[in-house]
């Protein structure tokens, strides 16, 4: 699965823009705080997740969606999350619909058709 | 993106599938076609995020929908024992609600950096910012792993 530690943490570039990005002009970050940022924002990650599958399983589902996502938000105290991405979402539903019916007219699978750009878009990957 | 080296399983899963559509196209089952597509769309979005990393300022509207590698996410998801399977958009929200946090995180710790009056954000302000707010609590004696 996860062969080395380093994987677990997230790209240093990125989330230093990101702290750039939320900043005001002129602001600086150290390594340090950078560093203790990605550290905070891996365990968020594995936080929300693990809230968001108990959601799933209480309502005995396999598969972790979106909502249930959404709802731990809301249940872990981070509501104020919930409405940019509940847009960022639908941008997403879109950009992914559109790439998909790309894909369809390349190649022209009936099945496509059928599958719509829902959150029952499952990857069969399992957490093995 | 070099994450996907370490799943070389999936890897040859994703070419049996094209393989065997290429074979059989009109018979496919549903199924595999939903997982070839959401290859298909994984691979797309992996190239929109090297364009971003790529640090280029005109790009598609829908490369900037997202900055965080969600390959790194889904191998962070995949740490919870429970996890069965995680829907591709239920990374992307992960991986933009991650993104909100780092960024409510650095602005939470920033207060104190002015507080001090000081413009470098220290490790000090991140731990007070962490102490303070509590929906941050979960955080507390997490930090050292």
């Amino acid at each position: 699965m996860v062969e080395r530690i380093e994987d677990l943490n997230l790209p240093n570039a990125v989330v230093g823009r990101l702290i750039k990005e939320a900043l005001p002009e002129g602001a600086n970050v150290s390594k340090e705080a950078r560093a203790a940022i990605a550290r905070a924002a891996s365990v968020f990650v594995i936080f929300l997740t693990s809230s968001s599958t108990t959601l799933a399983r209480k309502q005995n589902h396999k598969t972790i969606t979106a909502a249930n996502i959404l709802d731990a938000l809301k249940q872990l105290e981070f509501e104020s999350f919930v409405d940019p991405l509940t847009s960022d979402l639908e941008t997403y539903r879109k950009v992914t619909k559109e790439k998909k019916d790309k894909a369809k007219t390349t190649n022209s699978t009936p099945a496509a058709n059928a599958s719509g750009a829902n959150d029952e878009d499952m990857e069969a990957e399992k957490a093995t | 993106m070099a994450s996907e080296e370490l799943f070389p399983a999936e890897l040859s899963e994703e070419i049996t599938n094209k393989n065997f559509n290429e074979e059989e196209k009109t018979e496919i089952l549903e199924k595999e076609t939903e997982v070839e597509i959401a290859d298909n769309v994984e691979a797309v979005e992996a190239a929109s995020e090297e364009k971003v990393n790529g640090a280029s300022e005109n790009v598609a509207p829908e490369a900037r929908l997202f900055q965080l590698p969600l390959s790194r996410i889904r191998n962070l998801m995949k740490l919870d024992p429970d996890l069965n399977i995680a829907s591709n958009e239920a990374v992307f929200v992960v991986a933009r609600s991650t993104e909100l946090f780092i960024e409510s995180l650095a602005r939470e710790a920033f207060s104190y950096t002015t507080q001090s009056k000081k413009k470098t954000v220290q490790k000090r302000d991140v731990d007070l910012a962490i102490s303070s707010v509590d929906s941050l609590m979960f955080l507390d004696g997490a930090m050292n792993f």
